[in-house]
């Protein structure tokens, strides 16, 4: 790890202003930043500490629940108000990481973290868009079994490794962010973009900015949700597929729906199609296999990871039908 | 294995004549002793008392600037010779027969050291095979420790990876070790302007530790005020500067959970946080879970049921276990197997270790 200085931050106003440059990280739970750092992928020569200027607060009202972007992964998955209101945030947060990492681990750094594509994390291996852009990519020539299917570009193949970012983006949360022109809100489905050609660009937030809040708004889906998670060992790894769902059922009928994918796209990836093919229907078994296969549409597979269309398939399945009778 | 002088046109270096063929067993075993080490390795070869007791800070840099560049020191002088690591505990010795100042100059060609007395000491390159890649008689204004850590520093500065097309880490860091070196050899061959006064200040060629800030750490009940730079983490705090070396360091980066200790009452992995951002709070590490003489009821446990084999993961394991019980969360065996999960146990103790536990929340002992 190379050496840096570190600022305390004592107001938001400075975070913002002291984290602009390109060589300054902000600095929440530490556990993506001091990772990367130790792997000399980031290379800050400062580092600016939010704890001293954000909420870590959890709070329930008429707007439905704030998050504030301290918040600890631990505090929110086991809050009762989360438990009751959202199950599949909970559920999300707790199929991720360890114990030790999820009390450290922050809502907004959750959101930010970077992918675990081998390649970006080995600073030695030359070819990676990501860490440098224009270099290539070394995982088309490569293995990528954890690699993603959906939203891809020739640039880059890197799959988002949240699993709260999937929970939240079906729950339709919104990230409130401050920069030096004010405040604003972002969609959580608008936050991450898309590799393309500049694949080194993650999200929409501009240098500096900061995530103040998440805010999840009251759904009539909320009770009615869950998350399954599918990976290499039972515990302590990275999604391979998972989805978060949830309903709205009226009658035996779902009135509406939300389903979200982890591992399989280069950011959290809402299954619209899935969403529009569940709308309307019985709340069947049938139903839900239908509308599961639609998930993937639009995939770019390799020989690697080909395996992930069946498997989402499957999984938007099973997480439907758990869902579904949830009482 | 190669002999240097056939890797020469890969190696590059900065005094004449560097080459030597050494065929002899006493090379042979250098070189593998040096393999042992693993790691490229910037080896010192210093007149008696040049090395002596370096400063604390600048040894702190030297080992913060190694650990960046996961290499090893080789230090070799007529009083004392010895490996130092930075992850691993004790300096390892090196094998007395090939430790002889004597014998090191002759083996890497070294020559006309010993009698240049401007010329105190010698830094080399060797990469983890053995071989030499780059070498430097430094006259060191600053002396030995500071022109080490400037040089380290240097080669960590622009240990700019991904703009190198080399096969690995170990040889990016080898080349901008090499490039360090060369700048370093530059720095003393440049002619002094004017001599130091006496009774001046020193010269500012002491490299900067300016980024060493007073961090205040509470530790099993005690305050520490430490000057650390910012990164170094909690774990290596712990282990370095405080010598509680029970809290283990197995992977740095998460994965593991043999670096867990408890801060603020929570479980959480020492290695991922910054010594500077866990100040203040109440630490506890396995040092600090036992009253005196009197094992803490898991501590016991883990012996009662036999729940390790080699140790390594243990200390990680018991402080995760005591985050497990006050959380309070984890009420059967599966529960307990899910919630320990990010303490991994390469020798496979876990069924035991889940009946450790088990037993100290079935036994009702307050823990
Ligand atoms: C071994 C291991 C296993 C893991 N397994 C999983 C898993 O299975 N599923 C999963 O989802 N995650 C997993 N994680 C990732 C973990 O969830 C993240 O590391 C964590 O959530 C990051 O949060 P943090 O607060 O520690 O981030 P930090 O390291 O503090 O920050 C992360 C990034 O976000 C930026 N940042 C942080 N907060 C803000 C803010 N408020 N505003 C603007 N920028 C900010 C930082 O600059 C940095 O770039 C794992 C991590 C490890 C080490
Ligand atoms: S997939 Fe993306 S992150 Fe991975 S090597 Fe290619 S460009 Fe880099
Ligand atoms: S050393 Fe910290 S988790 Fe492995
Ligand atoms: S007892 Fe050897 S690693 Fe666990």
């Amino acid at each position: 790890m190379k050496s840096f200085d570190y600022l305390p931050a004592q107001k938001l106003e400075e975070a913002v202003a002291r984290g602009e440059p390109r060589t300054s990280r902000f600095i929440a739970g530490g556990t993506l930043l001091v990772d990367l750092m130790r792997l000399d992928v980031e290379r800050p020569d400062l580092v600016v500490d939010l704890n001293g200027v954000l909420s870590s607060d959890i709070a329930w009202n008429e707007a439905g629940l704030t998050l504030g972007a301290l918040a600890r992964n631990t505090d929110v998955a086991y809050d009762d108000t989360v438990r009751r209101e959202f199950p599949v945030l909970s559920e999300a947060i707790l199929a991720g990481a360890s114990p030790q990492i999820r009390n450290l681990a922050t809502t907004g750094g959750n959101l930010l973290q970077r992918t675990r594509c081998a390649y970006f994390r080995d600073a030695a291996v030359p070819a990676c868009n990501k860490r440098k852009p224009g270099s290539g990519c070394a995982a088309l020539e490569g293995y990528t079994r954890m690699h993603a299917i959906l939203g891809v570009s020739e640039r880059c193949i890197a799959a988002h490794p949240s699993d709260m970012a999937v929970a939240l983006l079906a729950l339709d949360a919104a990230v409130h962010t401050r920069r030096a022109t004010g405040e604003r809100q972002i969609p959580l489905g608008d936050l991450h973009t898309l590799p393309g050609t500049t694949p080194e660009l993650e999200t929409v937030l501009e240098p500096g900015e900061v995530i103040t809040r998440v805010v999840v708004p009251r759904s009539p889906r909320g009770r009615r949700s869950t998350y399954l998670k599918v990976r290499d060992r039972a515990s302590f790894a990275f999604a391979l597929s998972s989805a978060a769902v949830a309903l709205e059922l009226e009658q035996g009928t779902i009135r509406s729906a939300r389903v979200a994918l982890g591992g399989v796209g280069v950011k959290p990836w809402r299954a619209a199609a899935t969403e529009a093919a569940l709308v309307g229907r019985p709340a069947t078994s049938e139903t839900y296999r239908a509308a599961a296969k639609l998930a993937t549409s639009g995939a770019k597979t390799t020989p690697d990871n080909a395996f992930k269309v069946p498997l989402t398939e499957r999984v938007v399945a099973r997480a439907l039908e758990r869902a579904g009778a949830l009482a | 294995m190669d002999l240097p002088h056939q890797r020469a046109g890969y190696a590059f270096c900065l005094a004449p004549a560097m080459f030597h063929v050494q065929t002899d067993a006493l090379a042979a075993a250098w070189r593998a002793w040096l393999c042992g080490v693993g790691a490229p390795a910037v080896l010192i070869v210093a007149a008696d008392g040049e090395w002596g007791t370096p400063d604390r800070r600048l040894l702190d840099g030297i080992r913060g600037e190694l650990r960046a560049l996961g290499a090893a020191l080789v230090v070799v002088t007529e009083g004392r010779s010895f490996c130092f690591r930075p992850d691993v505990d004790r300096d390892e010795p090196v094998p007395e027969r090939l430790a002889t100042g004597a014998g090191m100059r002759a083996l890497h060609g070294l020559y006309g050291v010993e009698a240049a007395a401007q010329v105190p000491f010698t830094l080399t390159l060797l990469d983890e095979h053995g071989a030499v890649r780059a070498q430097t008689s430094a006259r060191a204004e600053g002396g030995l420790h500071a022109t080490l850590l400037a040089t380290l520093r240097s080669a960590v500065e622009n240990t700019r990876a991904d703009e190198r097309v080399l096969f690995s880490r170990r040889e990016v860091v080898l080349s901008s070790l090499t490039a360090a070196l060369a700048l370093s050899f530059a720095a003393s061959c440049r002619p002094h302007a004017k001599p130091p006064s006496p009774g001046a200040p020193p010269a500012a060629s002491t490299p900067s530790t300016a980024r060493e800030i007073l961090v205040t750490l509470v530790v099993n009940g005690e305050t520490h005020q430490l000057e650390l730079e910012p990164r170094v983490s909690l774990l290596d705090a712990l282990r370095e500067r405080l010598a509680l070396t029970g809290t283990k360091k197995g992977c740095d980066h998460g994965q593991c959970g043999a670096c867990t200790v408890l801060l603020d009452a929570r479980r959480v992995n020492a290695c991922l946080i910054l010594a500077v951002m866990a100040q203040n709070k109440p630490i506890t590490t396995i040092e600090g879970l036992s009253h005196g003489e009197n094992l803490h009821p898991l501590q016991a446990a883990f012996v009662k049921e036999d729940a390790l084999q080699c140790g390594y993961c243990t200390p990680g394991q018991i402080m995760s276990a005591a985050g497990l019980l006050r959380e309070k969360r984890a009420h059967t065996d599966d529960e307990v197997r899910e919630l320990m999960s990010g303490n991994i146990c390469r020798c496979g103790a876990y069924v035991n270790i889940v009946r450790a536990i088990r037993s100290v929340q079935e036994s009702g002992v307050p823990t």
